[in-house]
């Protein structure tokens, strides 16, 4: 016992000792936000922290709305000065900044994700339109052989993929994807469920005149047990559906390059094209329809202050690292446009300010 | 025990005849059931314990590898025209000369050497991919160390890229069609010359137990992580600990048996169930905005822990306090001892076991918690190994949780490798707990 | 001079007058201790204890406060028209001047900054002058009138003792603000979110649809926070983990305790410990893709359809993860149990496995009901398993085969995605964890009420 006291004393004094330090400013870059843009980021710091004097930003992975509510919290060496978002701010975070005196936020759109379906080498090769995605997994559907409508929705009666389109296999539908707290759902239900719904007559219309009832038709995604909500590791949701043949998985692009021995991508269509499978350009340039912008904000303010602020950001959009050979690339980021690039690259450099129209 | 059943008639009619068949019967079926007893008691162990040993197994097989990593030969001209000469450059200039020197320059002429069909802009580019872009650093710091390599030529191993790493270590299947894997023919048919060429070799690598963390699977190590969970372990210990122990000391042998004590002994039972981000959400009101302390810092992921194990400590505190007879402390208060005495030199000695048992369930608990620790910024990518309590870190379940959702395949065996250590730590401090148990255990 | 040779003085300080003070005390009597009220070392805690309570307090005064008053007053140092800007500014300003300090004029060439990091570097260090001459003059203060207080009939003891059970209640009170804090830290958003969603409808609504009520133009649907699902899935899940850990963990224990010989308990005990320190990611890639699979191709063998993520996984690995809780704090209850009640059972003729449930077992249920309740409470607790291998389906259902989700996974959930932060749908995290709070506090009460009711207290 009173040797014990003994240790326990040494071991007091020994932690003052670690904590006595003076004045400590922030003279390292802290960067919250997605998850998905999180591997970029990394990447992206620990090639600034090798080729730089500056140090080796640190990054945080905490989803792009907590991320977001931090950034926006204030100014100052305990609020971080870069935001990574798999979405657009949105106005009401902005709000939040402005409130809190982060006046000048800057945007730099890094480049797209693409957003796969993806099932086992084993399993039977398929392709799909939006159409029949949204046909599969939406809550409400148009009554079978109709065009839908106000008064002919039904529940989605749905149970193999033949009954969605007789040229698919008669295999159940049993799709593994993210949770509606993930961002990745927010961008499948916007350019995959709704982008079929709207290839119904009439839905346009709705959208115009009725918002509401539009956007339950056209976004909810069904809650019977076909469409299951994994976590929001990808790298899960790949080795399920290695192991479960007749499960098709939604997750990131980078996964499927990783993994492209094991597991093989759908290809998907556009209404009235021919179907894409998710590769580099076929996503660069817009042909597969599934794919979402990856962003970064910096707080203007910050610069000059924090060092290499400004040389970061430089960094992650610089043809070095989001260019077409760049090593973001390598790690499965879809870069912009040349032309698109070069106005974010020149963003950064004029530390262009964000106005949200 | 079981004899109510025996009517009293029966019982006053003289002693029992325990021979009778029916008092055979009764006996042998009394065994049977301690058999019974016994042999499920006996299978409890069993399983829990083949359970440990398939999941250490599993850990095992995936992670073994992690510990061994794939690096080529190959010669390297220390070329006095890109790197500058030491003998007529200040040692700053040379320094800073070498530092911005492009490295892979060198790696360039040397593969060029070995693969000389190999021209093209695309074609060079996949080539230097068979060596790790931590290379270049490796090389630099060669430099520096010794700059007396100027002009020479020395064979080096370098680390290869965590594909090619992959490939050695036979998790790519080379058997698919060229587009279906990463590692395309023409890297491996320069591979097969190296390896005819008896350059590439699978070692140890220390790197990944004294390296921070990268985002090259090859080059990442568990050391910042290990560090960090050092720091944040030992503020966690020293602050739960004590105030643990002197809460369950004052409510088991203290504390008024009224209503508020009622109140603070459900309260605590209660804190064990918050689910554990609610601690972060705590953690990150008052310690960081209102005490200011910094974000993603040992001492503060420390302190949310600490609120963490606290109701476990007091919880396995007070059983074991409340366990010791109260004949001890009958005993020692009519020998004259205060109660303070005989408290803390009777009761605690005699509980020190149980409350060690405790205080490491719950430190093996902290160990292992990540969820908190999202919240004041410790699930993060950082790759300076921290240097105090104040520093930016991560600890070791975070690391885990990190790699196990990185995309690169190479990543998985780097997550078992991972666990492996975490829990070589988690092994050592339990056997500190047998050892502390086998030196205080007591009997009575 | 650092704030660590601040604490080391202070520490010194108070060895050397514990060290001094118990000399004289035994002075005063001329070595026959027997006359003091107190023993000689009480003499010197008490001391200790005067001269390091008071010292620490000026210290941790300077570390919480110090930085804080000092960057105030090089604030108003500064030229207006370099203050005269928003607060927010200002804290940049002091980041400029902190980084100053540490690189010098590397990092700045504004004038005013240099000046101004100057004027901080030197307040710093008058500061910590300040503090160390104070806790110096303090130390001695205390030194001194426990010294001039010292004689026989000083009650000495009776004051350490004081201000030791004074520290213990103090101790246990933290708990009490841990608690406070917690809920403070959930009711404040928690009352936020039932502006807009009506409680009743979250307490007794019987869908929880995050996709619609998490559309952010589209303010918080009816019937979208029905949080029973949740609940229930928690319940399904603890219930199957506990049914699995509950038996297991208890045999473990009693055969540890009863049957097994020492080596065998001194090496199985600490090796069921592991399982409670593996963590708990683990547990989830072992869920998802060890046993869930197994289940299906199982179920699918007896003609039974088992979702491919399904409660009974989950609930299977967890109740292995708490094994360790249940059997460990029962062991050590178990032991606890006074052997003459044993060997009284055993000299009436009882079997072992008698004495244990009818006599061990009852001794012991504090302990073992303690123990099965922080088993429960990591089950509700835990996130990862379930996220892993049961998925994130709100589902009301009692069959362990199907997917369901719980409280907790759904927490950390809202907390960590990508909607917007302050939206009332994320605000929901919070009212769930209130909830959550108040369910286990109720269980806890009735856990408490039952042992109090049979518990059996012998010796």
């Amino acid at each position: 016992m009173r040797n014990f006291s003994k240790y326990a004393a040494v071991a007091v004094i020994a932690l003052f000792g670690a904590s006595s330090t003076g004045a400590f400013a922030q003279d390292q870059i802290r960067v919250v936000g997605s998850s998905t843009v999180f591997p970029f980021a990394t990447a992206a710091a620990e090639e600034f922290g090798n080729t730089t004097n500056f140090k080796t930003p640190i990054i945080e992975s905490t989803g792009t709305g907590g991320g977001m509510k931090l950034f926006c919290a204030g100014l100052g060496s305990s609020h971080p000065d870069i935001a990574n978002a798999s979405r657009r701010i949105k106005q009401s975070e902005l709000d939040l900044c402005h409130k809190n005196g982060v006046d000048e936020v800057v945007e730099v759109k890094i480049g797209f994700d693409g957003i796969v379906l993806a099932a086992s080498k084993n399993a039977e090769p398929m392709q799909f339109s939006l159409r029949d995605l949204y046909l599969a997994l939406a809550a409400q559907v148009p009554a079978p052989n109709t065009e839908g409508g106000l008064g002919n929705m039904v529940p989605n009666p749905y149970k193999t993929w033949n009954q969605v389109n007789p040229n698919l296999p008669s295999l159940e539908i049993q799709v593994l994807g993210p949770p509606p707290t993930s961002g990745t759902r927010d961008a499948f239900n916007e350019l995959a469920i709704e982008g079929g719904c709207k290839t119904f007559t009439g839905m346009k219309a709705l959208k115009k005149s009725d918002k509401r009832t539009y956007k339950a038709y056209c976004r909810g995604i069904r809650e019977d047990g076909v469409f299951i909500e994994a976590g929001e590791n990808d790298n899960l949701i790949v080795q399920k559906i290695q192991a479960n043949e007749q499960v098709i998985g939604i997750f990131g692009f980078s996964f499927l390059e990783q993994n492209a021995d094991v597991i093989q991508a759908y290809p998907v269509s556009k209404s009235g094209k021919t179907a894409q499978e998710p590769t580099f350009d076929a996503i660069s340039d817009g042909a597969y329809p599934i794919s979402r912008s990856l962003f970064i904000y910096g707080k203007k303010a910050h610069v000059g202050i924090v060092p290499g602020l400004q040389e970061f950001m430089a960094e992650m959009i610089g043809d070095n690292a989001a260019g077409d050979l760049g090593y973001l690339t390598d790690r499965g980021l879809i870069p912009l446009p040349d032309s698109e690039r070069a106005t974010f690259q020149s963003d950064v450099q004029n530390l262009t300010k964000l106005k949200l129209n | 025990m079981t004899e109510r059943n025996v009517p009293h008639a029966e019982l006053s009619t003289g002693p029992t005849d325990w021979k009778s068949g029916a008092m055979q019967a009764r006996i042998a079926r009394r065994y049977r059931r301690e058999r019974i007893f016994q042999s499920l008691g006996l299978g409890a162990v069993v399983i829990s314990v083949l359970f440990l040993v398939f999941l250490l197994g599993n850990i095992v097989k995936n992670g073994a590898y992690g510990f061994v990593q794939t690096s080529v030969s190959i010669d390297v001209t220390f070329s006095a025209d890109l790197l500058g000469d030491p003998t007529s450059l200040s040692p700053e200039a040379f320094t800073e000369k070498v530092r911005k020197t492009n490295m892979l320059r060198l790696i360039q002429t040397s593969m060029q050497e070995l693969f000389p069909e190999v021209k093209g802009r695309r074609d060079t580019r996949t080539l230097l991919r068979i060596v790790s872009t931590g290379a270049r650093a490796q090389l630099r710091n060669m430099i520096l160390a010794d700059p007396a390599l100027i002009g020479t030529t020395k064979r080096v191993e370098l680390l290869t890229s965590d594909d090619i790493d992959q490939v050695i270590k036979g998790n790519i299947d080379i058997s698919l069609p060229e587009a279906n894997r990463k590692v395309k023919d023409n890297e491996l048919s320069w591979l097969q010359t190296l390896q005819n060429d008896d350059r590439i070799s699978l070692n140890f690598h220390s790197q990944f137990l004294t390296g921070g963390d990268s985002r090259e699977p090859e080059l990442a190590g568990v050391w910042g992580a290990i560090v960090g969970s050092a720091f944040t372990l030992m503020v966690t210990l020293l602050t739960a600990f004590p105030i643990g122990l002197c809460a369950a000391i004052y409510l088991e042998e203290f504390a008024p048996k009224n209503r508020f004590t009622d109140i603070i002994e459900i309260n605590i039972n209660n804190l064990a169930a918050v689910p554990s981000i609610v601690f972060g959400l705590l953690g990150l009101a008052v310690f960081l905005s209102v005490m200011g302390m910094p974000r993603s810092a040992p001492i503060v992921g420390g302190l949310t822990l600490a609120l963490l194990t606290l109701p476990t400590v007091i919880i396995a505190s007070r059983a074991s306090i409340a366990a010791v007879p109260p004949s001890i402390r009958d005993a020692a208060r009519g020998l004259g001892a205060s109660p303070m005495q005989v408290v803390f030199h009777h009761v605690i000695p005699l509980a020190m076991p149980g409350i060690m048992t405790g205080t490491i369930i719950g430190m093996a608990r902290a160990l292992g918690e990540s969820a908190p620790l999202l919240m004041i910024g410790m699930v993060a990518f950082i790759v300076d190994i921290p240097g105090s309590i104040n520093d930016a870190a991560t600890v070791l379940p975070v690391q885990i949780y990190l790699w196990a959702d990185s995309p690169e395949r190479a990543f998985v065996e780097k997550t078992s490798a991972a666990i492996m250590v975490l829990l070589f730590f988690l092994i050592a401090m339990n056997g500190i707990a047998i050892w502390l148990r086998q030196k205080f255990e007591q009997k009575w | 001079m650092t704030n660590f040779t601040i604490f080391i003085v202070i520490a010194v300080m108070a060895m050397i007058s514990f060290a001094l003070v118990r000399q004289k005390s035994v002075a005063i009597v001329g070595g026959a201790t027997q006359q003091l009220h107190s023993l000689p070392r009480y003499h010197g805690y008490y001391a200790a204890v005067r001269v390091f309570a008071p010292c620490l307090f000026l210290f941790l005064l300077w570390i919480i406060g110090g930085e804080t008053v000092i960057e105030n007053l090089v604030v108003a140092g500064l030229p207006d028209s370099v203050k005269n800007v928003s607060g927010d500014q200002i804290s940049l300003i002091l980041n400029r001047i902190q980084l100053a300090v540490q690189h010098g004029e590397a990092s700045t060439t504004d004038a005013n900054i240099l000046a101004a990091a100057d004027k901080y570097s030197s307040l710093y260090n008058k500061g910590l002058w300040a503090t160390f001459s104070l806790t110096l003059a303090v130390g001695l203060l205390g030194y001194y009138l426990s010294n001039s207080r010292t004689h026989a009939d000083y009650r000495a003891r009776n004051s350490f003792e004081k201000t030791i059970s004074v520290a213990l209640a103090a101790s246990s009170f933290l708990a009490v603000v841990v608690t406070l804090g917690i809920v403070a830290s959930l009711i404040f958003e928690s009352l936020r979110f039932f502006q807009q969603v009506p409680i009743q409808d979250f307490l007794f609504g019987l869908h929880w649809s995050p996709q619609t009520a998490l559309r952010a133009d589209q303010v918080a649907s009816v019937g979208a926070f029905g949080s029973i699902p949740l609940f229930a899935g928690t319940f399904l899940i603890s219930t199957l983990a506990m049914l699995v850990a509950g038996p297991i963990g208890l045999f473990a224990a009693i055969y540890l305790t009863q049957y097994a010989n020492r080596t065998v308990r001194a090496v199985a005990k600490p090796v069921l410990e592991i399982l409670a320190g593996v963590p708990t990611v683990v547990y989830g890639f072992f869920a998802a893709l060890t046993v869930a699979p197994m289940l299906r191709d199982a179920g699918g063998a007896i003609g039974v359809d088992v979702a491919s993520e399904s409660a009974l996984a989950a609930g299977l690995v967890m109740g292995v993860m708490i094994i360790p809780f249940v059997s460990s704090l029962s062991d050590d209850a178990i032991t606890a149990v006074p052997s003459s009640l044993k060997d009284g059972s055993f000299a009436l003729g009882a079997t072992k496995a008698e004495t244990i449930t009818q006599v061990l077992l009852p001794a012991a249920l504090p302990g073992v009901v303690g123990a099965f309740l922080l088993a429960i409470s990591r089950a509700i607790g835990e996130t990862m398993i379930v996220v892993m291998a049961a998925g994130m389906r709100p589902n009301l259902t009692a069959n362990p085969l199907e997917a369901v989700t719980t409280v907790t996974v759904q927490i950390v959930a809202l907390l960590t995605g990508d909607q917007e932060f302050d939206s009332p749908k994320t605000l929901s995290a919070f009212a769930l964890g209130l909830a959550l709070f108040v369910i286990t506090l109720l269980l806890n009460v009735a856990a408490l009420r039952m042992v109090r009711k049979y518990r059996e207290a012998y010796d």
